[in-house]
């Protein structure tokens, strides 16, 4: 019973922090969204094939999430909203509550029903629900007058890019902390090849295999260096890398290069400098034409279907010898030496891998904001992804997707959402000295950090923890024999 | 006169600038137990981890099967079928024992014949059996070495590199240890034993080497060994 409170409680904060914060219809997703949670965290507590039980137990657990979440609608609409200048509308806050209920009770019912089933159809169900709610998910935005798609593709290409360096950094142990320089790499190998920046204009269905091609020989590259070293030697020469790259590429808009007299290059601009490479090609389909920035379902789909080709990929990776050979590596790399891994390739392939997916992911977001400059793949993208893949559990994919959603969310809907109320309510109160505070941009990093500190106090093995939590940071081992 | 299988000639070896091995030969011939003794720091460790290509020697041949190995990286030579339980057992401890064995049959991708091996180690470790879904890390000390030296056999060595076996464990413990070493190499698997407890090494081996801060200084059968004076007086602690 208490565990089943704890996980409506769970559900039932989330509903009530998203209707609080975003208002309007919000609240009907509110509810979704805290039925699935609700449904994912209740304990299988019931035996299997107890379908009787597994209701009753997600009438209760629902009840408990329903109030809260309704509880944020109504604070939203009665209090806030006549506050900040929105007038109260009845109307809209009884369709809000009604739907939250009618969206939110039977979709944790069903998981709870899911939830009792033997695994493989359990599995199954899970994967169904999930398919439901993401493929509904653009007309659901548009019927209930969301607007949240525009973050929501750029929040699925941080996921796609988490769950590359969750294969560095949780299969294979390699503390990477330069990642986001794989992303800069594959937007700008697709963006130079797809532009009309060298005058090659090829489609974005051509330049997205470039881009990958690109990254992973640059995976290579960066890895070679890197391969005697480990633990936070490596996490340092990886930090550099992160901050060589976007500054190599601000920087290599005038070379001129002079092999003895004969100048080979003058002035040449490979990456366009500060200015970036724009406009970069839109992919273009049949029926669909070419992809339109106003339109985003497209965009929705296509990086959804990326996402779940890698997704593919990875599982088949991490259960073949190399992903053996990745676990060995992580666990001790002189004894995966001593079983006859050859460590240098293993480590080299996580790096290329790794790079592969966040250079997909860079061709993906270039060609979706049409354009890319060195500021958008700072150190802070490192970090950001870096705390996606330990909140969610290292070397765990669904616990990486879902920390990836907790923090992207975070970051993109939430806290700006929250900046806005907050700046409605300081102007309403008329306290003039705290109007200049933008919670969004200047809390953030604090909010990053502040959740890096107390995962590793309060769950270090991340929200969904692999079958073997890895490890980091592995101490520094001493490397001289003691004979 | 027996093959060697296994050929040091002449091998120096350096830690940077530490001259750690100052000249090794020896031979290991199929079917022996050979052993090498001597007391910290004599360079036992790093003549093992020069032969497993843990580190290259600066000098010096080493074949094995008349194949040299000496400049070849260490996964290939694990390839040949030199495999060792390296110094301080370094087992996976975050995997189950099952875990553990498979990895030691890395080079190896044959459900059939690693089913056997498994056997085989099971047969020859019982206790390895009864914690095969247990985490490595959590075995107790002569458990960890029991599984080190498993995992090392699942890869079907043809010469067998054991560092330290002793290390660490009860009387009793290491007593068990070495029947299996014993009963390891009458099924068939050459033996290269690094060991400190030489009254137990001497007891078990064919032959030995002593070794001295780099060098070796005496070569003989393991009996002869027992027996001499010098060897008494320093590893054995007769008077």
């Amino acid at each position: 019973m208490n565990t089943r409170i704890r996980s409506s409680l769970i559900g039932g904060v989330f509903g009530f922090a998203i209707a609080l914060i975003s208002g309007g219809f919000a609240g009907i997703l509110a509810g979704l969204v805290a039925g699935l949670i609700n449904g994912f965290s209740v304990p299988q507590a019931e035996p299997l094939n107890n379908r009787a039980g597994a209701v009753r137990q997600g009438l209760v657990a629902s009840l408990i999430a329903s109030v809260l979440t309704i509880l944020g609608i109504v604070i939203r609409s009665v209090l806030i909203d006549p506050v900040i200048g929105t007038p109260l509308n009845i109307a809209s806050l009884l369709i809000s509550m009604i739907g939250a209920l009618i969206l939110g009770i039977p979709v944790c019912v069903i998981m709870c029903v899911i939830r009792t089933e033997p695994p493989a159809r359990e599995r199954i169900g899970l994967a169904i629900v999930i398919g439901i709610v993401l493929v509904t998910y653009p007309w659901l935005d548009q019927f209930l007058n969301l607007r949240f798609m525009n973050e929501v593709i750029p929040v699925l290409v941080f996921i796609l890019m988490a769950l590359g360096l969750n294969i560095v950094v949780g299969y294979a142990g390699l503390l990477d902390l330069g990642y986001a320089a794989f992303f800069a790499i594959g937007a700008y190998a697709a963006g130079m090849v797809s532009s009309p920046h060298f005058g090659i204009s090829l489609s974005f269905w051509l330049a997205i295999w470039v881009a990958a091609a690109v990254a992973a020989l640059f995976g290579v590259i960066l890895g070679s260096p890197t391969l005697p070293l480990r633990g936070d030697y490596l996490a340092i020469v990886t930090l550099g890398f992160g901050e060589i790259v976007p500054i190599a590429i601000k920087n290599l808009d005038k070379v001129t290069i002079h092999i003895w007299n004969y100048p080979l290059l003058v002035n040449f601009d490979i990456t366009g400098g500060t200015k970036g490479i724009n406009p970069i090609n839109r992919p273009w389909l049949p029926v669909i034409g070419e992809f339109s920035p106003s339109a985003p379902t497209p965009w929705y789909f296509l990086i959804l279907g990326i996402m779940l080709i890698s997704i593919f990929f990875i599982s088949r990776l991490r259960n073949s010898r190399l992903g053996r050979a990745w676990t060995a590596l992580r666990e001790d790399e002189l004894a995966a030496g001593a079983m006859g891994i050859n460590t240098v390739n293993v480590k080299l392939l996580a790096f290329a891998i790794g790079a592969t997916v966040s250079g997909l992911a860079g061709a993906f977001y270039g060609s979706y904001i049409s354009a890319i400059f060195p500021e958008s793949f700072r150190f802070d993208v490192s970090v950001m992804l870096l705390c996606m893949v330990i909140l969610g559990g290292l070397g765990n994919m669904s616990g990486v997707i879902l920390g990836g959603i907790i923090i992207q969310f975070a970051d993109r809907l939430f806290l700006p959402q929250f900046s806005t109320v907050v700046q409605k309510l300081i102007v309403a109160s008329g306290n003039v000295s705290l109007r200049e505070v933008n919670f969004a941009s200047d809390f953030r990093l604090l909010l990053f950090g502040l959740t890096l500190v107390l995962m590793m106090i309060l769950r270090p093995q991340g929200l969904v923890p692999s079958g073997r939590a890895a490890r980091v940071m592995p101490t520094a081992d001493a490397e001289v024999s003691h004979d | 006169m027996a093959t060697p299988i296994l050929a040091l000639q002449d091998v120096h070896t350096y830690y940077g600038n530490i001259h750690a091995l100052k000249g090794i030969s020896l031979t290991v011939n199929a079917g022996e137990i050979v052993t090498l003794i001597g007391s910290n720091g004599a360079g036992k460790s790093t003549t093992l981890r020069t032969i497993s290509g843990i580190i290259s020697p600066r000098q010096g041949q080493i074949s094995f099967n008349d194949t040299r190995i000496d400049r070849m990286p260490a996964h290939e030579i694990v390839r040949l079928g030199v495999l060792q339980s390296p110094e301080g057992r370094r087992i996976f401890p975050r995997l189950t024992v099952l875990e553990n064995l498979e990895m030691g049959a890395f080079t190896r991708n044959d459900a059939v014949t690693m089913k056997e091996d498994l056997e085989r180690v099971y047969t020859l470790f019982p206790r390895l059996r009864e914690r095969i879904n247990q985490k490595g890390g959590t075995l107790s000390g002569g458990e960890q070495q029991m599984l080190a030296i498993g995992r090392a056999l699942m890869g079907r060595p043809t010469l067998l590199l054991l560092d330290e076996p002793s290390m660490g464990l009860a009387p009793v413990l290491v007593e068990q240890i070495f029947q299996i070493i014993q009963d390891i190499n009458k099924q068939g698997t050459t033996i290269l034993l690094v060991e400190q407890n030489a009254l137990m090494a001497l007891a078990v081996a064919h032959r030995g080497y002593v070794l001295q801060t780099g060098q070796i200084v005496l070569s003989d059968t393991a009996q002869a060994l027992q027996t001499n004076e010098t060897v008494q007086k320093a590893y054995l602690g007769v008077e």
